[in-house]
Order: structure tokens, then sequence, then C-alpha cells
């Protein structure tokens, strides 16, 4: 009866190599090094993507923590990207603000909305809660349509003031894309060291326990809540100073999905390499196949469940043939 | 106009018409349920599962794949849905005995494609699909009732009559009740659960066909209809308290009248965020689902 | 006298499930520098007295008080703050925290750094962690696990965890010590091990309560025993007089073939 996402292989070494939750630094600093030199060998398209691909995998970041520290799915994490983006849309345009104070805004109103949809939901575990996020996506393209003299309706706005000026705007989509997401991974690496990274852990896996040594179950749910909904805000932020533009389209009830679709993809890791792989995948299906767009969604749930099978019978088959080396 | 006269023009057809179209989302949500009930797993694939076998009838019957007659064409598409259940629960069996949260994501993935196949075959265009029924309207006791209307009240109760009698008299009902009360000790008893898991899929496809060909007429077919009327029948599954086959009708209906009143009432533009409002308040009062704390919910 | 005013108590504690009295209106004390034993047939209601004491459970009788201080009503962090710490049954150790961190949760209460700390690297919240490990790591030491701080708890035999989750308990100095079978599912060395360890922890200020199966440990470890039968005590005394206890006798004879 384990509701569980992520409790599941027995098998804790191979779990915690997989998990991506302690960063090995040494992947994460290549990856990093190859990112910086990047915009210098591609052409300007290849550098819009991959800031986009930054931006996205803030988001499947955002997704993947609420999995390991709150051991809940969300399928509606568009509210919160939502949220960010137009944050950052709204003061661009109707105010001409930058992202100086356009990004602690988002990531402020991403955090209390968190905590203001985890209170009412506090109790709820499993898949009602997902099912209940799915009525929070569901709920955002109607939102920001209805608001249409503030997010500009279906047409959406045009994110154009650099944050530094005179420097290059492609370059600043790439950098600013980046920079954020680096800056997200480490501090979701802090926070598995911290006293409070550490009590969600044993609030998700032992409740009773965490309890009884102090940690409220309410607290780690709006906890949890609110820092994955500031991260949420921070994808929707980035997207929309990289991607430039901001419309309904891109904050519907499928790009939930595909959040989550790149969350299972990277095995809900928490590291460099691996949000940049979820983030990479659910920005780049969809570019790489928008000649035939009805394999998109094929595409997706095959990579889905490949992955899910993946997950289910890979420790079967390295037990398996760990037995074999073994005999032989 | 007066109260009154607001009332009888306004109200009471406006609940008829959401009772209507919420024995259609109880239709919907008591196949979710009975997925739920017994294997634990809620199918996100059952709108679009459905949508793509309500456009099969229409390929089978128009002439996009086939010319058949609709009925022919209807028991085609119910072979196929049951066969895509099977083929969905056997490939992620596996995983709902391991965990619940994963087996249902990937029942996303499932949906997924039957988005994608139904984009590849039938296009993203707009179709009719009509049922074969006579057009008819008659006044009773003031409310419109239309053929339409009345087929799907026909329709929805002997569906769902028969399968409260299927639960609670056959020998498969049975063992889904014994399964969805306490798996472990069922399947000490001698019980097959992997039997009864088909058992429940496959019902609920069914039902989810025949409320997708009863939903249809209403609007007109996309790729998306029938995963939309789907999402209202979550909302009614998730009022009922998500394991419970009562309850589900009963959220149904609940359901289908106050998006009726609240459309009218108040806004249709933020129906998608009143239902969001309804299931967390329904959530935190009755957490167990509505007929929970009303008097204790049988099946 | 110091034991007897330090002592947890209970007065009249009566818990009823829809209707079952699963506890009829007990009287306990738990002093200071004794290891108390709690035992009983399956469904005698220990695990049940066990959360009403660790605050699980609220009686709908009785009151509950430590040192003299009432501790109804407070939830089970609210009375671990007060030093009143339990094990669990089944090992409650997260899997992704390693040992030494899943010790460290034991005294994570008395960190004041804020969630500022927690995605940053200040200096405050660096301090306070290493100030737990070291706290964390002298308490597996006395528990006589040097060398498992970095390994993960899942790589460790059942009777180690049952340490670790011991080691957990007792890192913050608790006043009292709640053990809830501590010897479920370890082998004989397991528990010999275990035994050795809890008797190296009892001293003079610390109520240490411990509910058990295993009658050979009870019987060796603990001073003084309440042996309760359908919700209510049957005998109270130290080893020797509950051992010879006649009603002890028949219930543990009676009870045998289920035990």
């Amino acid at each position: 009866m384990s509701n569980h996402a992520t409790h599941i292989t027995p098998d804790q070494s191979v779990f915690t190599r997989l998990s991506g939750v302690a960063t090995p630094g040494a992947t994460a600093g290549i990856v990093l090094t190859a990112l910086i030199v990047m915009p210098f060998m591609l052409g300007g398209s290849w550098t819009f993507t991959l800031g986009l691909c930054f931006a996205n995998s803030i988001g499947v970041l955002a997704v993947s923590l609420l999995v390991r520290y709150g051991g809940e799915v969300s399928i509606g994490h568009t509210f919160f990207t939502a949220l960010g983006a137009y944050s950052v849309g709204v003061l661009d345009t109707r105010y001409g603000i930058s992202l100086w104070a356009s990004v602690p805004l988002s990531l402020l109103l991403g955090v209390c909305f968190g905590i203001l949809f985890a209170w009412p939901s506090r109790n709820l575990h499993g898949i009602y809660l997902a099912v209940t996020t799915l009525a929070l996506a569901l709920a955002v393209p109607e939102m920001i349509n209805n608001f249409d003299s503030l997010t500009g309706g279906y047409e959406g706005l045009y994110v154009a003031t650099p944050l530094i000026p005179g420097v290059s705007m492609g370059m600043q989509r790439y950098y600013v894309a980046l920079v954020m997401l680096v800056i997200v991974c480490f501090a979701v690496a802090r926070l598995r060291l911290s006293r409070q990274g550490m009590a969600l852990l044993l609030a998700k896996t032992h409740p009773a326990a965490a309890d009884a040594f102090g940690t409220r179950r309410v607290w780690a749910r709006i906890s949890i809540m609110g820092i994955s909904g500031g991260i949420g805000a921070l994808c929707g932020a980035t997207l929309a100073f990289s991607g430039s533009t901001v419309s309904p389209g891109g904050f519907t009830f499928w790009q939930a999905i595909f959040l989550l679709v790149g969350s299972v993809v990277s095995f809900y890791g928490l590291s460099l390499p691996r949000v940049l792989l979820g983030g990479a995948f659910v920005t780049l299906v969809p570019q790489l196949l928008s000649a035939s767009g009805a394999w998109i969604p094929v595409f997706y749930g095959l990579a889905l469940l490949g992955m899910i099978l993946l997950g289910h019978y890979m420790p079967r088959i390295r037990k398996a043939m760990s037995r074999n080396s073994e005999v032989s | 106009m007066t109260f009154w006269g607001s009332l009888v023009y306004d109200l009471f057809p406006l609940i008829w018409s959401g009772m209507i179209t919420g024995c259609l989302y109880a239709l919907g949500a008591l196949g979710l349920v009975m997925i739920f009930k017994c294997s634990r797993v809620v199918n996100f694939s059952h709108g679009n599962v459905a949508g793509l076998t309500a456009f099969l009838v229409y390929g089978l019957s128009s002439g996009v794949l086939m010319s058949l007659s609709w009925g022919a064409a209807v028991l085609l598409a119910m072979l196929a849905a049951v066969a895509i259940a099977f083929l969905i629960y056997s490939i992620i069996s596996p995983v709902v005995f391991e965990s619940d949260l994963t087996s249902t994501i990937a029942t996303l993935g499932f949906g997924l494609i039957a988005q994608g196949v139904t984009l590849l075959v039938f296009g993203a265009d707009i179709v009719a699909l009509d049922l074969p029924i006579p057009r008819f309207a008659m006044s009773v006791l003031g409310l419109l009732v239309t053929g339409y209307d009345l087929t799907v009240l026909v329709v929805a109760i002997v569906t769902i009559g028969a399968l409260f009698i299927v639960i609670d008299y056959t020998k498969l009902g049975i063992a889904f009740r014994a399964i969805s009360e306490n798996p472990f000790a069922a399947e000490v008893c001698g019980l097959n659960l992997k039997s009864v898991h088909y058992f429940a899929w496959i019902t609920a496809a069914i039902l989810g066909v025949i409320g997708a060909l009863l939903i249809v007429p209403t609007t007109f077919l996309s790729v998306t209809t029938v995963a939309t009327f789907m999402l209202q029948a979550f909302a009614a599954a998730v009022i009922g308290g998500f394991a419970s086959l009562p309850g589900a009708l009963f959220g149904g209906i609940l359901v289908g009248v106050m998006m009726n009143l609240f459309t009218f009432y108040v806004s249709p533009e933020y129906s998608s965020t009143f239902l969001l409002g309804v299931i967390l308040v329904a959530l935190n009062i009755f957490p167990n689902g509505i007929l929970q704390k009303v008097g204790g919910a049988r099946v | 006298m110091d034991q007897l005013t330090n002592a947890l108590r209970g007065e009249g504690i009566a818990l009823s499930f829809g209707g079952i009295k699963v506890l009829k209106g007990l009287d306990v004390e738990f002093r200071a520098g004794e290891i108390t034993g709690l035992i009983g047939p399956n469904g005698a209601g220990k695990t049940s007295l066990f959360n009403c004491l660790t605050g699980a459970y609220s009686p709908q009788q009785g009151t509950i008080s430590y040192a003299g201080t009432p501790l109804n009503g407070l939830s089970p962090a609210a009375r671990a703050a007060k030093g009143i710490v339990r094990s669990f049954q089944h090992v409650a150790l997260c899997p992704d925290l390693t040992v030494r961190e899943n010790v460290m949760m034991g005294i994570a209460r008395n960190c004041t750094a804020g969630w500022l700390s927690a995605f940053l690297p200040l200096p405050r919240g660096r301090a306070e962690r290493v100030e737990m490990a070291h706290a964390a790591d002298a308490a597996l030491i006395d528990l006589g696990l040097p060398d498992v701080g970095d390994k993960f708890p899942g790589q460790l035999p059942p009777g180690m965890q049952r340490l670790v989750e011991i080691a957990r308990a007792v890192v913050g100095k608790p006043s009292v010590l709640m053990l809830d079978e501590p010897a479920a599912g370890l082998n004989n060395s397991e528990t010999r091990d275990l035994t050795a360890v809890l008797r190296k922890l009892a001293s003079t200020d610390l109520v240490m309560v411990v509910v058990e199966h295993d009658m050979d440990l009870v019987m060796s470890i603990c001073d003084r025993i309440y042996v309760l039968n359908f919700g209510e005590f049957v005998a109270v005394g130290n080893p020797e007089a509950v051992r010879n206890n006649p009603d002890v006798v028949r219930i543990y004879l009676g009870s045998d073939d289920d035990e």
C-alpha cells in the first residue's frame, strides 16, 4: 500500500546512485563548462533553443523536487510557471521593469501561491493530490484568458527589456537561463544538507517518526509546496525572458504533463546533468517532431512508459546480472 | 420577471439538463472508480481512450475507414475498447503491484499515445457524430424533454443498474468487492487479483465508450472533446470519494447540476476554476466522499 | 526523591475505540533512573498505552504528566521538545539520509538556522550542521557503532538499524526514552548487544520505558515491570515478583500458542 512513487527500489545503493540527491560535482562541472562555451560554437537558433532547455529544466526540477522531498506528484505545475512568466511579462511590457525586480517578485508569488494551494490540500496525499493539481492546471488557461487586460489574452506578451543594457539580447537570453538554472540546482543541492531538507525527507518516508522528532506533517507539506512553487515560478520567469514571448499556449494542461514526463525521464533527478536531460526532453522533442505534430504525444507517451518500465525492470535485470557474474 | 417565474423558466430546466449531463459524468466516474477501487490506479487514459473509440465509431460508420451500420460500428469499437483496456492493464500490471502512483503516471503515457493515435488516424478536424434516435421534444410539467434526454436517461439507468447487479450478484462482482475491501485477504483466500483487475479495467472501458457516444451529440467530436468531458468525471469521482460507486453516481449528477447553475448564474468563463474550488472544498469537508458522511456507502 | 519527582505519570488513563475499551483507567508511574518494562499478550493494550504517553493518541480520560507538568493535549512534536522521545516498532529511518544524518534528526529541532541557510552556504547553518554531526557521531559511538555514519540505513543489518534508531532517540539527551519493541526482528546475538547498550544508557535522571515481547530481555534489564492484559494491569513489581505471580504465569502459559 505504498503511496510513495520514489520509495520503490529495495536496492538502496542503486537507488542513491540513480537519485542524484547528492550531486556528483565533477560531472556537473564538466557539463557546466561545456554549456558556458556553447554559444560560441553554435548558431543563434540553437543558442535560443538551449536557453529554453535551461528554463524547462528548472520546471522539471520543481516537479522532481516535489516527488523527492514531498513524495507527491504534481500534474499542475504550469500554474506556477504561468505565474512566474506573467510576472516577468507584465512588469516588462506594462511598466518596463527588467528581471532585477520581476524575478524576485515571481519567486515570491510562486512561494506564496504554493503555500496557498498547500493549505487547503494539506491532508491530501498521493492520487488525491495529483487529481487536485490536475484541476489547478486546467484552471490556468482560463484565468489567463479572463485577465486579458493584464495578460494580453491569446496574443500574449513580448519580453524585450534587457537585463544588462547594451549586451546582445540573444546572449542574454542564453546566459540568464543558464545562470538561473545553476543557481537553482546549487540551492537544491544545499537543501539536501540542511536540517529542513533532511526533515522533509524523513517526513516523506516516516511521517510518524518525523512528528516524534518535531517535524509536523503540515509544515512539511506547506514547505515543500512553497519551495516547489517558487522554483516553478522561476522556471516561468526564465521561460518568459529566454523565450521572449509569454502566451497561454505555453501553459496548457499538456505542458503540465510534459513537465511531469520530463521529470520521470530524468528519473526524478535533482542534479544539473539530470535535470538538463529532462529539460532537453521537454524542449527538444516538440521541436524535432514539429513537422509531424501528431507524433509528439505518441512519442511522449512511449518515453514515459519506457522510463517507468525501465525503472521497474532495471533493478531486477541488474540483480540477475550480478547473480550471473557471481556464478561464473 | 417574478422570482417564481424565473425559477420555473430557468432553474428547473437547468437542473434537469444538468442531471442529464450528470448521468454521463457518472458513467465516466464509475469507470474511474471501478479501476481505482480494486487496483488503486487513477486511469488518466480513460478520456483519451474513450475519445479514440468514439472516433472509431465515426470512422467505421461514416466511410472514413469503412461504411458499416451504426450498430456494427459501435460493436467493433467496443471490442477495440476492450482490447485496448486489456493491453493497457497487461503492460502496467507489474508496476501496479509496486506503486500506485507510478502506475497512475504510466496511464498518462497511454493517454498521450491514445491522443496521438487519434490525431494520426483522424486528424485534428471536428466531426459530427449523432445517435440514431428519433428526434422529438415534449413538454412535461413545463420542462422541455427531448428524445436525447430520454435516451441518455434510459441508457444510463440500464447501464448503471446492470453494473450494480453484476457487482452485487455475480461471482466476479463479489470477488471485485472482496478485493476492493482487502486485497491481501482476498488473495490469500484464493482470488486472482489480476483477473478481477482485468474485469474492472474492461468494464470501465465499456462504460467510457457509452459515456462518450452519449456526450458527443451535444457538441461535436474532436481530439479533446471526450478528454475534456472525462475531466468533469474526475471531479465527480473525487466528490464521491473516489472509492465509492454510489458516490460516483451521486457526484456525477451533483457536478452536472452545479456546473450548469454556475455557468448560467455566475460565469461560463470560470468553469474550470469553479471545478477546482469544488474539488478542494469537497476533499476538505468530505475527505472520504460525500456519501460516507451522510449515510455510509454500500458498495 | 529525585527519581520520584522526575517521573512520567499516568493517572486513570482510559481509551476506547468505537465502544471497545482498550485501556480501562490505568495508573502508571515510570521513575527516573529505572528501566520500566511494559509487557502483556498481543492485544493487551501495550501499544495503545505507549501511544497515549507519546501523544499519538489522546485518551478520553485521565492525565499524563512528566515531573509534575501535565502533558495532555500536547502533540508528539511538543512532547519531543520536552525531552520525551520514542523509537518505533518498525524501523523508521529515512533511506535517503545517511546513518549520521538520520541520527542528526534527533536534535534538528534545536537548530535555529532559517530557510536562507537551507539554500545558501551561510556560516550559521554550516556551523550547526557540524555541531549536529559531532553530536550524532558521539551518540553512534556510545551505541557501539563508530564506523557506520556514512552508510545508508539499507546497507546495515536490522540489529544495527535498531541501534541507529535508539541513537537518534538519545542524541538529544532526552529525559524520557520510550522504546517500542526494540528487540523485534533481531536475532539472539543482536538482542544481547541491545541489552548491553540499554543497560549502559540507564542513568539516574533518565526515565526508560520498554514495551517488549522478548521475556528474557525484559527480565534481564528491567527494574520494574507492568503486566497488562485486556486493558488492565495484572501485576506490577520487580522481575522476580512478576515471574512468580500466578496470574502472569497463567496469562503467558495460556497464550503461549499464539505468541
